[in-house]
């Protein structure tokens, strides 16, 4: 799987003003995201969002193992719940 | 992953197998008619009276745990219910179908789709864009967006407005049309 499938949405598309000099890269990764998931079968597209989330834990918790090296597995589970809790947190209250 | 790796599809076919109409919405069906990313839980709706109980939490096995419970969920005024994993954060929530016009309307127009053998009843897509508008947060903007991308001409244009005329998110659902690029 690469890096980029791991973003929680595809890169958004802006208009008017705010248009940087990165417009027209923004515009093609976009474009190539919806011709992406166009091509993508359902069964694909049904498995993608649990299989994306399976392997982003399995990143953070090796980041919290590493950064806690006498943790054991617990630990390591009860702290990417606290994470995932804080992102909770912050969608909520996200203006 | 493989289809008999995915909780998900392991509830939707307890609740199948227990005969309760249901309907999977939430970001499971924006990843299905849009594009796909990580989501961290998978909603259903279900028809049926109280919660679900014992019987079903058996037919789940051990590593499913059942909140006994039902909880008030303010946004849309109706009933959920939690189902978490003991191996996984991962975690699918029951939500009962309310009296709420648009949550009757989109539950008669569900989808059959055919996944993995199975059949699985799916938002349709002109229904992942009206309910995602009412929420409008940050993600549901985009999955919006993403959906009108993806789908284009395919849309129900008529009956989207009508929704969204009437839930007042009209101004947002242009607002968002005018960004998405023809593609």
């Amino acid at each position: 799987m690469s890096e980029s499938a791991l973003k929680e949405t595809a890169a958004p598309y802006r208009t008017g003003e705010s248009r940087s000099e990165f417009a027209p890269l923004i515009d093609e990764l976009y474009r190539e995201e919806v011709l992406g998931a166009r091509r993508m079968t359902p069964e694909e597209k049904f498995l993608a969002g649990e299989d994306l989330f399976e392997y982003a834990c399995s990143i953070t918790m090796a980041g919290i193992q590493s950064q806690n090296p006498d943790w054991n597995a617990d630990a390591c589970r009860r702290e990417l719940d606290r994470r995932l809790e804080l992102g909770e947190r912050l969608q909520r209250t996200a203006p | 992953m493989t289809a008999e790796d995915s909780l998900t599809l392991q509830v939707v076919d307890a609740v199948a197998a227990a005969g309760v109409p249901y309907l999977l919405v939430g970001s499971f069906a924006s990843n299905f008619h849009g594009i796909p990313r990580s989501t961290k839980d998978a909603d259903i709706v279900i028809q049926w009276q109280g919660g679900v109980g014992v019987e079903f939490a058996a037919r789940l096995g051990a590593d499913f745990v059942l909140d006994p419970q039902l909880s008030f969920e303010t946004v849309t005024g109706t009933f959920r219910q939690f189902i978490r994993h003991r191996k996984t954060p991962f975690k699918v929530e029951l939500f009962l179908l309310s009296q709420d016009p648009h949550d009757q309307k989109r539950f008669s127009r569900r989808r059959e789709e055919s996944l993995f053998g199975r059949k699985v009843w799916l938002l349709t897509a002109e229904d992942v864009i009206i309910s995602k508008l009412r929420w409008a947060r940050s993600k549901d903007r985009d999955d919006v967006r993403n959906v009108l991308a993806v789908q284009r001409a395919r849309l129900d244009w008529p009956y989207l407005e009508t929704w969204c005329r009437q839930h007042g998110t009209l101004a947002l659902l242009e607002e968002i049309r005018r960004t998405v690029p023809d593609i």
